[in-house]
């Protein structure tokens, strides 16, 4: 198996008013070419550090990266700009369309920043919405006229045009109702079976269930087995899971 | 990014915001109609006191010789003989008098002539006709007055007053003709031509000097270069010391005083340009206003559009264009108001003076360049920051924002 992100030692130190922030304190995690996976972790530990970094939308301080085995933690802006364009496709928890536009120029978007020659817009855009299910008749429709669980299907196509190495998808179902979040995760479980890569963070563990595999992140580390199992147990034991 | 798409994006995010955009471009329309409208209307009124002055007749030198030196019938059959190249030499006396009819009287500027002088000046007979070689000779009680004067002393332009008789000073004369007015006003004088010898005995002293020498060339002849053959000639004929010439003996070409004309008219444009300048000025405020508002609003489009993969360029350029493409709509709305403004001004004008009855306002295709070269040099300038703000945006904060 090709290992599509293979991430080694990951720091990330923020800088503000307040001092410095240790956000993520050594992270090391691999991803295989066709591989779900799933982070999980509380409000401030670090996963949204991580996915802004996977995402290439910030840099590590220190620390390397390789998406398909590029190293990518020294790259300038507009070269992360082209790596988000060409090999990243992203769902986020509120869907980010544009409201005004019609399913359809929602989903060419990302094609405007690819390169990618105008006569080859529409015959993607529309593989990739009938590879998310969305019936034909919305196609014309704004985007504000969908409901959440059609929005987001959207988004997930909009992700998948440019048939990127990896999506990532950040709280996916956290907007939605627990059947339409199904279906969701649904989604992406076929894509899966289609052989994407896809990385979702949640916190969320009957989410993370639909993932190959979880990883577990807290105060910036990546959790060994044994410290997850006893996050588990406390989790239990105080009859919650973590928030 | 594609410029095609570009200009697609720029076209969505202007049109989903309407009302807005054209509130915004209100202001340079404005600026814009503003100085499209003056310029075409300076420039129409320039055309028009041009023609009437007679460009084209460019074949009249006007001389003139102060300093208390009398010029005399005499010195203008000198002028004739020595100077080769003019078909006519003329001569004018003037005064000034007190015109009256009825109960109304003015101020009038008497100028005597002689037979050439309708033939070399371009004054035009709106009615009636000149002196005839007779009135000349004999000093005839006639008079030929202005459009103007028509209008002040009976009330209307359009009156026929030919036949009907006028008093200056104690004398009464007969109108025989009413002349065009010239673009000029003399202020609140009324124009009066009198036949020379008239002028003299009766209203400005049969020892008058004549003020005025009008020349005209013959055609083909260059009269800028008989301008200059007269000039030297007069100054060793009144014997006119070297470093005064230029004081004492005046002769000019009618190019001449075109193209001094022209001078003050483009002075004029620019004063009224200035102006509008100042109304660009606020309105390149205005752009700069709702563009920052509009980045604000779309803080989230761009952490998205980010995310998709947008460089920093593409951003700035997204909203450079949207800025330019706002201030050149209100550009090409000025210059199609501006237009419109300019014959509402012009109808106006040809309304209350009669001498600029056929002023149709010019717009030169320069002054629409211009204004669009503005519009996008105002989007540019006040667009920068704005959409330079917006590409430095962080898309991590960005998309996050609420």
């Amino acid at each position: 198996m090709v290992n599509v992100i293979e991430v080694h030692d990951l720091h990330r130190i923020y800088e503000s008013g307040a001092g410095l922030t240790h956000a993520l304190r050594g992270v090391s995690l691999t991803v295989e070419r066709g591989e779900f996976i799933a982070i999980m972790g509380p409000s401030g530990s670090g996963k949204s550090t991580l996915m802004n970094i996977l995402g290439c939308l910030d840099t590590p301080t220190s620390g390397s990266y390789r998406l398909e085995g590029l190293d990518i933690s020294r790259l300038g802006d507009d070269d992360l700009a082209e790596i988000r364009a060409t090999r990243l496709g992203f769902v986020f928890q509120s869907f980010n369309l544009l409201p005004r536009a019609t399913v359809m120029r929602n989903v060419m978007l990302p094609l405007l920043y690819s390169d990618c020659p105008v006569r080859e817009r529409e015959p993607r855009a529309v593989k990739a919405l009938s590879s998310v299910s969305l019936p034909v008749e919305y196609f014309d429709h704004r985007s504000n006229e969908l409901s959440g669980g059609q929005m987001q299907r959207v988004a997930i196509a909009r992700a998948l045009v440019n048939d990127p190495a990896v999506v990532l998808a950040d709280e996916p179902t956290g907007n939605l109702d627990s059947a339409t979040g199904q279906m969701v995760l649904e989604t992406f479980e076929r894509l899966r079976d289609e052989g994407k890569t896809i990385v979702l963070i949640t916190h969320d563990p009957t989410v993370a269930s639909w993932a190959d595999r979880t990883m577990h992140i807290r105060d910036g580390h990546i959790l060994t087995d044994e410290q997850e199992r006893e996050a588990v147990a406390a989790s239990e034991t105080h009859g919650r899971g973590t928030t | 990014m594609r410029a095609r798409d570009l200009l697609y994006e720029t076209w969505q995010a202007l049109t989903a915001n309407r009302g807005r955009s054209m509130l915004t471009i209100l202001g340079i329309v404005i600026g814009i109609a503003a100085v499209i409208s003056m310029t075409a209307l300076i420039g129409g009124i320039q055309n028009t006191i041009v023609s009437s002055l007679g460009l084209n007749q460019s074949r009249e030198i006007y001389i003139s010789v102060s300093a208390g030196r009398s010029v005399t019938e005499g010195d203008l059959e000198r002028i004739r003989l020595s100077v080769p190249g003019y078909e006519l030499v003329t001569g004018t006396v003037s005064g000034t008098s007190t015109i009256t009819q009825g109960k109304k009287s003015a101020n009038a500027s008497i100028t005597g002539v002689d037979q050439g002088y309708f033939t070399t000046s371009s004054i035009k007979l709106a009615h009636g006709r000149f002196f005839s070689d007779a009135e000349m000779k004999a000093g005839g009680m006639v008079a030929i007055i202005d459009q103007n004067a028509v209008k002040d002393l009976f009330g209307d332009a359009d009156v026929q007053v030919v036949g009907k008789t006028v008093k200056l000073g104690n004398d009464e004369y007969s109108i025989v003709g009413v002349s065009e007015s010239s673009g000029f006003s003399m202020g609140s004088y009324e124009t009066v031509y009198l036949p020379r010898k008239t002028a003299t005995s009766r209203i400005i002293g049969s020892d008058a000097s004549i003020s005025q020498i009008i020349g005209y060339a013959k055609p083909n002849v260059d009269a800028e270069a008989l301008a200059a053959s007269t000039k030297t000639f007069l100054v060793s004929y009144f014997n006119v010391p070297a470093d005064k010439a230029d004081d004492e003996v005046t002769v000019m070409s009618m190019q001449s005083m075109v193209d001094q004309f022209n001078t003050v008219m483009s002075a004029f444009s620019l004063i009224m340009g200035a102006v509008a300048g100042i109304s660009l000025l606020v309105g390149g405020i205005g752009i700069m206003n709702m563009m920052l508002t509009n980045v604000t609003e779309r803080i989230r489009e761009i952490g998205l559009r980010k995310a998709l993969g947008a460089r920093s360029a593409d951003i700035t350029r997204q909203f450079l264009l949207e800025s330019i493409a706002l201030c050149v709509c209100g550009g090409l709305l000025g210059i199609l108001v501006g237009y419109l403004g300019a014959w509402g001004l012009a109808l106006i004008v040809r309304a209350m003076r009669p001498s600029l009855a056929s002023m149709s306002p010019a717009i030169s295709p320069a002054a629409v360049l211009t204004a669009v070269g503005i519009s996008v040099a105002i989007g540019v300038v006040f667009g920068y920051s704005p959409a330079r703000r917006a590409a430095r945006l962080d898309p991590v904060e960005s998309l996050h924002y609420q």
